[in-house]
């Protein structure tokens, strides 16, 4: 095999017309893909950026506002509100559904008989749409749903969760999760893999119990992939849109009023674009404000 | 696809030629791993209790959704509507009898199969050359594909609807289907994995010969099958699903997909039994596919999660 390593490869110096023939067929074929990026991506990433600084709805005259949007945002009690309920979905939704997920992922993450069919079972609703699952979880929480059932069960009044503005909110975490954990399990399990037996099995014979084998042994290494999971999960429930639509449409009272719901019901019921706009530019500002945070605190000890 | 903020070195669950990852797999079998590191008996007791609550709670929605389209149309009683008595298929009647249903599931196809086919052609052509080609600017053009991953959906939806209701593409197939092709995590799974493809391979074509297209074509794509097989089924799944977009751009009712139809079916305040058994009809196609093809679906999650 040597001396087909020894062939002169494109990394190599090449003659001048055959690097321009190289280099014209590498961006014939990148052209259309880049193309689709420029239209699609770029320009509008920027213009959703020059937006926020106009008034901009359909057939009207646009002018430049300048910060007058922002400004607005600032003096905007529903905006503050949809950026509570966003952020109280999150708090709720993503630790449980990550301790939800590594649960399920140290429960599955042996082989045994019947492992790969849990591990499908629990991955089933990453693959369900949520709209989909909303239409059976608007009666699973409805007054005489199952879930008020369970709760009566244990001595909890019967109500309906999803109409009741304290309930909403962890209703809808409850279903986040319920369709996100699967996900977070896929991720911890992929990562638990690649882990060494040896170390546990030196803590094992050291006389370290199950616990202090998770606590000193596993999880560390877990650590990026937990760091990977809160970012992701941070940023999909910020997000939490279809679910809200299906579920609640905002309700009860604007308690389930998030900023994607803002941004959607600003832009596409009162077609006031420029608006809408600068609520993605607090969405994307918001966004990366999480991350660099949580690369902060969780990727500290690096 | 959930967009990330992860340098893309992060650890590598991408899918190699030569080690696919397999995602959602032991890789060693309970054998390999030491007897003390496996549960004794009441912790195996344990271990099968709590697996079976939880796969209760997770399947418990399917099993509603299944029963309650079977359930005749009226008043839903519990316990006795969720045991499977009396069952009939009025419900799909009605939902695949009506002129929308269909049509919305045939929207539905459309849309993840044209996406599937021009995402996975545009990705891997794009890939290719980012991996195996030089060209000037290929670096600067790579990272700022890479980096629109970042930037929420939401900031460029309201520009991109703009721009394809300008062009005319509101409640169109095109206008639908095109703006969703500009896939960065595609672009990015196929260069990695494209790299690690031996370049002696297209060298040997290109002396025996072969053209450009040809090499791409006869020699790339067939190299390329794990790959496609895995982004394909992960892209099919995310059009199916997609609802945002669909929602905005497809305003008809003959336009609408299956989540943005079963959506208002739902607002529609249509009988329970009903808007259940499109949801049903809307699922059991990826249902048949994840049994089919889960490798596919679970390495796509990963491979994708990785994706920078």
């Amino acid at each position: 095999m040597a001396a087909v390593a020894e062939r002169p490869r494109p990394d190599r110096p090449l003659g001048g017309s055959l690097r321009r023939k190289e280099a014209r067929i590498g961006l014939l074929f990148v052209l259309p893909c880049l193309l689709l990026f420029v239209v699609f991506r770029f320009g509008p990433g920027v213009a959703g950026l020059l937006l926020a600084f106009t008034d901009y709805t359909p057939g009207a005259v646009t002018h430049l506002t300048g910060l007058e949007n922002f400004r607005r945002l600032w003096d905007d009690p529903l905006f503050w509100s949809s950026l509570r309920v966003t952020v109280v979905y999150t708090v709720l939704a993503v630790p449980a559904g990550v301790a939800a997920s590594l649960g399920l992922a140290l429960l599955t993450r042996r082989a045994f008989r019947g492992s790969k069919l849990f591990r499908s079972v629990f991955f089933l609703p990453v693959v369900t749409s949520l709209v989909l699952a909303s239409t059976v979880f608007v009666w699973i929480f409805s007054t005489d749903g199952p879930w008020s059932a369970v709760m009566g069960f244990l001595g909890l009044p019967s109500q309906n969760w999803l109409s009741d503005s304290v309930l909403v909110l962890p209703a809808l975490a409850l279903v986040g999760i319920w369709s996100r954990c699967g996900y977070g399990m896929l991720i911890l399990l992929a990562r638990m893999q690649e882990l060494p037996v040896e170390l546990e099995e030196a803590a094992l014979v050291d006389g370290a119990g199950p616990v202090k084998r998770f606590r000193y042994i596993v999880a560390p290494q877990l650590k990026p992939a937990f760091f990977f999971l809160a970012v992701i999960e941070t940023t999909v429930s910020f997000q939490v849109f279809d679910a809200v639509y299906m579920m609640t449409g905002g309700g009860p009272a604007n308690a389930s009023y998030s900023l994607v719901f803002q941004l959607y019901d600003t832009g596409f019921k009162y077609f006031d674009f420029g608006y809408a706009s600068a609520i993605g530019c607090a969405l994307f500002l918001l966004t990366i404000v999480v991350a660099l945070v949580q690369r902060a605190v969780l990727g500290k000890e690096k | 696809m959930a967009p990330v903020t992860r340098a893309p070195e992060a650890p590598a669950a991408v899918p190699t030629p030569k080690e696919p990852a397999r995602a959602g797999r032991a890789r060693t079998p309970d054998a390999a791993v030491p007897a003390g590191l496996r549960p004794r008996a009441r912790g195996r007791v344990l271990r099968g209790v709590l697996l079976t609550a939880a796969s209760v709670a997770t399947l418990f929605p399917f099993y509603a959704m299944i029963v309650l389209s079977l359930h005749p149309q009226g008043a839903v009683d519990l316990p006795g509507s969720l045991l499977p008595w009396h069952l009939t298929g009025d419900a799909y009647g009605e939902v695949l009898g009506s002129r929308d249903v269909p049509r919305w599931l045939f929207n539905t196809v459309v849309y993840s199969l044209v996406s599937v086919v021009g995402v996975l052609l545009l990705a891997s052509l794009a890939g290719y050359a980012f991996a195996k080609k030089r060209f000037p600017g290929r670096e600067g053009m790579f990272w700022s594909f890479l980096s629109m991953v970042m930037v929420p959906y939401h900031v460029t939806m309201i520009p991109t609807f703009i721009l394809i209701s300008k062009l005319g593409g509101v409640d169109t197939y095109w206008g639908l289907i095109v703006p969703t092709l500009a896939n960065a995590q595609a672009v990015f799974l196929m260069r990695q994995f494209i790299l690690g493809l031996p370049d002696e391979i297209f060298e040997a074509a290109r002396l025996d010969g072969c053209g450009e297209l040809q090499i791409f074509f006869r020699i790339v794509l067939p190299l390329l099958k794990p790959i496609l097989a895995t982004l394909g089924t992960f892209v099919f799944l995310w059009h199916w699903n997609d609802f945002l977009w669909p929602l905005i751009v497809g305003q008809s009712t003959e336009m609408r997909t299956l989540t943005v139809g079963i959506a208002s079916l739902q607002q529609e305040q249509v009988p329970l039994n009903q808007v259940l058994a499109g949801s049903v009809v809307a699922f059991v196609p990826i249902f048949s596919a994840y049994l089919v093809g889960q490798r596919y679906f679970t390495e796509g999650v990963v491979g994708s999660a990785v994706k920078g």
